[in-house]
Order: C-alpha cells, then structure tokens, then sequence
C-alpha cells in the first residue's frame, strides 16, 4: 500500500487512475502532472520511486483539489444566491442553471446535485 | 334579429326525449326485483393477457451467449505470457530425414553457404538456445508447425551472409534496411542473419520489438548529455535489453574484459569479463543505462587481438519493426510535448549506427526491419525506403519534390537525416524453385499432403502474392478446409 496525499492506494492500481480518484484532478490535469513528474502512461503506483511519490505528493498539495475545491465551488454559487441572482436562484431550486429545457430528462444532474448547500 | 332562446331548444324541451322516459321505465321495473342488480357482486374481468413473468425473459439461446464461469480469473502477466509464447516444436510433425544444419563451418565458407541455397535448413540447439533469448522467433511465424525450427536459405540469406563474411574481414560496417511487403519474410532474414552471426562469432544485439521503446510502457527519465541536450533513458527497458545480450552472447563476452575505466555510480574490478559487467547492469534497473553506455565504449574500441581478453569481435545490431523509433513516441515531456523517438536514449544509439555516426571499428552490420503487419505511420520513413534514391537527393537539399510526396505532410528533419545514407533492400516473394523447395520440405513433414507438382506449386505461389512467404505457408499449410 501506498500513501498518496494522505490517501492509500494499492500497489496494483494505475498512477493516472489514483491520481483521478482526487477531485478536481481529471484527464488533462493527470496528464500535465505526470509528464512533469516523467510518469508514463502504464505506471503502476507500486513501480513509483520514494521520490516521485514525495513530488507528487508536494505538487499535489499545492493545487486546490478535494474539499478546498468543494469549498469554492459552493462559496462561488453562494456568492450568487446571496446577491439574488437568476443563477443563484436556479441553484437553490434544483434547477438547470444554463437555460435547458426543464421538460426532459437532460436535467437529472442539476435535480441531483443543485440544492441550497450543493452536493458533490 | 335573434331570439333570447334557440328555437330548436325551446322544442326540445316540450318533448321529452325517449332515452329519458325509457330510463323511467327501468326504475319502476326494479322496485319488483328481490336481488337489485347493483348489490350483487360486479363480474370479473377476464384477464386476457397473461401476466409477465420478468425472471424468465424469453431470448434467444445460444450456447456462445452462456457465461462460462471458469475456476479463477487468470494472474497478472498469465495472458500476456500465452500471447507470447514461443511454441519452436511439433511433435505431431514428422522429422525431415537429411536436413541439414547451419553450422559454424557452413556459414564461414562462402562456397558452402552458396551450395546451401534453395534448400531448408535447420538451426542447431546452441543457436535456437541463442535464437530465443533474443526473442528472434516471433508467436505469429509458424515455427509450432514443424518437428524443430528450420528456414529456407534463400538468395539472400546467402548474400546477406557473405556480407557479413567481407564485413569481418575488411572490419567495415554496413547498415541495411529491409524493406518489403508483410508476410515476404524480413524478420526471419534478420532471425537468419542473427545466426550466421552467432556461428560466425559475432556479438548480437538484437532489439525484437522496437515497438516497444515507444509507445510509452516503461518507465523513463531524463538526463542531460555532454553536449546539453535532454535525452530519456528507459532503465527498466535497458535492463532488459542487457539480460538479452547476457544471456545470447555469454560465450564471447566471458572471454572479454574491460579495457579501459569507466565511471559508474558502483565500484567494479578493473579486469571484470564483458560477461559480468553487463549482468550487473541487467540485475539492476538503476545501474543499466550507465553499464549499456560502458558496454558500447568497450565493444567499439579498437581490437587488441594480441593481448588477452582486448580483442574485440564484429557486432550485428539488428532492430524490427523501426518504423515505430521513426515517429513521435508515445512519452510526453514536461511541457507535455510529444517526445521525438530519437530523444530517447536507445533509439538515438541504434539511429546513430544505423546512419553511421557511431562507427564500429572492428566491423560490423546494422540490420533494420520494418513491420507491415503494426505498420506506424510515419511519412518521412515511408519515403525514405520507398524511394532510397530521389529521398536522398530531395532531403539534401531540404525540399522533398517526390512526385509521391504528400504536401501536407511535414518532413521530419531527423528521420531524414539518418535515412539519407541507409541502404535499403527490398525483400521480395520467393521464385518458385524456392517456393517448391518449401513446399517439399512441408511435405515431408507431414503438414501438407499430396504430391508436389508444378501446378500446385504454381498455384500455390500464385495465390500467395507472387511466393510472398508468409502466405505460402498461410495458404499450403496452416489453411483447413
């Protein structure tokens, strides 16, 4: 097992996968991290030198992922409700924020995660 | 003008309509029943669609649509190690009474070898030993087929093999290219020359898949060379590059030893054997790239043949499937910019014998293949052994003017310049005197019946693209009816 900002991950797992796994870190992020830290694409978290695993480790607490990125994601839609703007509003309700029809299924995710405090 | 009531209406209303006396009729027949109609219990509703059952849905069965479950799923590196494997023996075929051998007599004579032409020959133990821990068989060749691995000496397995005679004595290298269509037999050309080496005595460093340097599965680095530049060394890669060449040429390189200092990051003998050496750097990832370099400083340093263990044998440095180390590889860098496979360490030594910057004092022969079967697209490199000859010329003086030539491709500059002076072979299908001396050597071994005539063998090698061998044996031996 290995400790990776704080989390545990297995020797087997993939370096793009267990970097994925954080929020705020998706495809293109992963990418840009591993090419810095000369990860190749295949690399398995077990074959990863003390070294890199302290980079990576540095980088990652350098970037604003997980419950910091959380807690700007739900203070930005905050700011708006509090000024009473549509957005803010559409937010609070459980609605699509972005002018989508409202009639279809395409509004799953907003009925899912667009609350008073958003979820995920 | 309009009356306050519609006249029809107003007509209407002064006769009653007959439903509603009708209606009157039936209530003054009910108060006689004794079981009023209302209070006995409503009919059933005959269900006339069944209910469906949703565990059993009915859908086609197929025996291939029923999950197998078997005992475990299969361990890391099991499939891949099925995929790989090398099958060199069939123990249904039956033996080939006379075949004779390559052997280090045969191959360092030139009437020998010439008298060998046209026929099937077979490897030796030793050689098949060092064949497979170069990974010079492949699992798509059909060596599983016959009782024990044998090829046919073609044209040029014979010129190739008196080359690297003249190459030996004159202590001159060469580098060749071979080209041709898939199935037309360059890698078992390369596999031949890999073993006229060896029985010649040779050194082989063979790189079975170049594939595999670039497309991004092993681990890299990056560090600076003398001259400033960033090169990416692979030492997982190296390391078992180096296990392959321990392992092939332990012969020669046990009666090796150093011949001069190098700095590596370990403390090693002075007068450590070739052998050892490169077994350090094959048991060690960290020490592989270091030793690798070493290894070269030894092998083209000037022979001393008359002090022991200085003398310094031809080396044969043979990569397939080079079309891939022709392109961008599959790594990035930090700015996440594709990196070009010529910055990576192994390809910028194997390009740099390849175009004859690295010179190989005591002679020796670079021996390219490309792949048709995982064929990478790189234009430059498609080119250049396209059209040798005009490429040369066009990329001198930088402006490709190939009728063949895509204008919207760009032309890459280091390709280029490592193609210009390569000699390029085409590998093309066999005759039919070949294609018949295959043929009967399949015969004989049990895998295809019948008696070979001309006109099998005609059709036979005509159907197989003009004798492309490949599919010769695709066509005669491996088809079922």
């Amino acid at each position: 097992m290995v400790f990776i900002f704080g989390v545990n991950f297995s020797e087997q797992q993939l370096v793009a996968k267990a970097l994925q796994s954080f929020y705020g870190i998706g495809p293109h992020v992963c990418k840009g991290i591993m090419a810095k830290y000369f990860i190749h694409n295949t690399a398995k978290v077990g074959a990863l030198q003390g070294r890199q695993l302290d980079d990576l480790g540095a980088e990652l607490s350098t970037m604003t992922i997980e419950n910091d990125l959380r807690r700007q994601v739900v203070d930005n839609i905050k700011r708006l409700r509090d000024m009473g703007t549509y957005r803010g509003r559409r937010h609070a309700m459980s609605l699509p924020v972005r002018g989508q029809n409202t009639r279809s299924t395409q509004i799953l995710t907003a009925r899912k995660l667009n609350r008073i405090e958003r979820r995920g | 003008m309009s009356t306050p009531i519609c006249l029809r209406c107003l007509r209407r209303s002064l006769f009653p309509p007959i439903s509603s006396r009708a209606a009157k009729l039936a209530a003054t027949r009910a108060a006689f029943s004794t079981t009023p109609s209302r209070s006995a219990n409503p009919p059933k509703k005959q269900s006339t669609t069944a209910k469906r059952d949703t565990s059993k849905t009915k859908s086609l069965r197929l025996s291939k649509n029923k999950r197998v479950v078997t005992g475990r799923p299969p361990a890391p590196g099991e499939r891949k190690a099925l995929r790989k494997r090398v099958v060199l023996s069939n123990s249904n075929a039956l033996e080939v009474a006379g075949l004779e051998d390559f052997t280090a007599e045969n191959v360092r004579r030139a009437t020998l070898l010439r008298q060998l032409e046209g026929r099937v020959v077979g490897f030796g133990d030793a050689t098949v030993n060092v064949l497979r821990a170069l990974e010079g068989f492949k699992p798509t060749q059909g060596w599983g087929l016959f009782r024990r691995p044998a090829s046919l000496v073609r044209a040029e397995t014979v010129e190739l093999g008196e080359m690297m005679q003249t190459l030996k004595g004159e202590k001159s290298m060469l580098s060749l290219l071979l080209a041709g269509e898939r199935g037309s037999g360059k890698s078992v050309l390369q596999l031949q020359a890999m073993a006229v080496a060896y029985l010649q005595g040779w050194i082989i460093v063979h790189i079975p898949e170049a594939k595999d340097i670039t497309i991004g599965h092993t681990a890299f680095q990056p560090v600076k060379t003398t001259d400033g530049q960033t090169i990416y060394i692979q030492p997982q890669y190296t390391a078992e590059l180096l296990d392959k060449i321990a392992q092939a040429n332990r012969g020669i390189l046990s009666d090796l030893r150093l011949s001069r200092q190098h700095q590596l990051p370990i403390p090693i003998q002075s007068n450590i054997s070739l052998a050892r050496l490169v077994e350090l750097g094959a048991n060690d990832p960290q020490l592989a790239w270091p030793i690798w370099q070493a290894l070269w400083a030894e092998l083209t340093a000037p022979s001393q043949p008359d002090k022991q263990g200085l003398h310094r044998p031809p080396v044969l440095v043979s990569a397939d499937g080079v079309d891939h180390i022709m392109r961008n590889s599959a790594y990035i860098d930090v700015e996440t910019k594709p990196i070009h496979s010529h910055e990576l360490a192994i390809v910028r030594d194997f390009t740099a014998l390849l175009a004859g910057k690295t010179a190989l004092p005591n002679g020796g022969m670079v021996l390219a293949a490309i792949s048709k079967s995982t064929a990478a697209n790189s234009p430059t490199f498609a080119a250049a052994h396209g059209h040798p000859r005009q490429f040369a010329r066009a990329s001198r003086d930088r402006r490709p003017k190939l009728p063949e030539w895509n204008p919207y491709d760009s032309l890459d500059q280091r390709v280029a310049e490592v193609m210009e002076n390569v000699e390029v072979k085409n590998v093309d299908g066999l005759s039919k005197q070949e294609a018949r001396s295959v043929m009967e050597y399949y015969a004989r071994s049990g895998m295809m019946r019948g008696t070979i005539t001309e006109g099998l063998v005609s059709e036979k090698w005509t159907l197989a693209g003009g004798g492309l061998v490949g599919e010769l044996e695709k066509g005669a031996v491996r088809a079922r009816f």
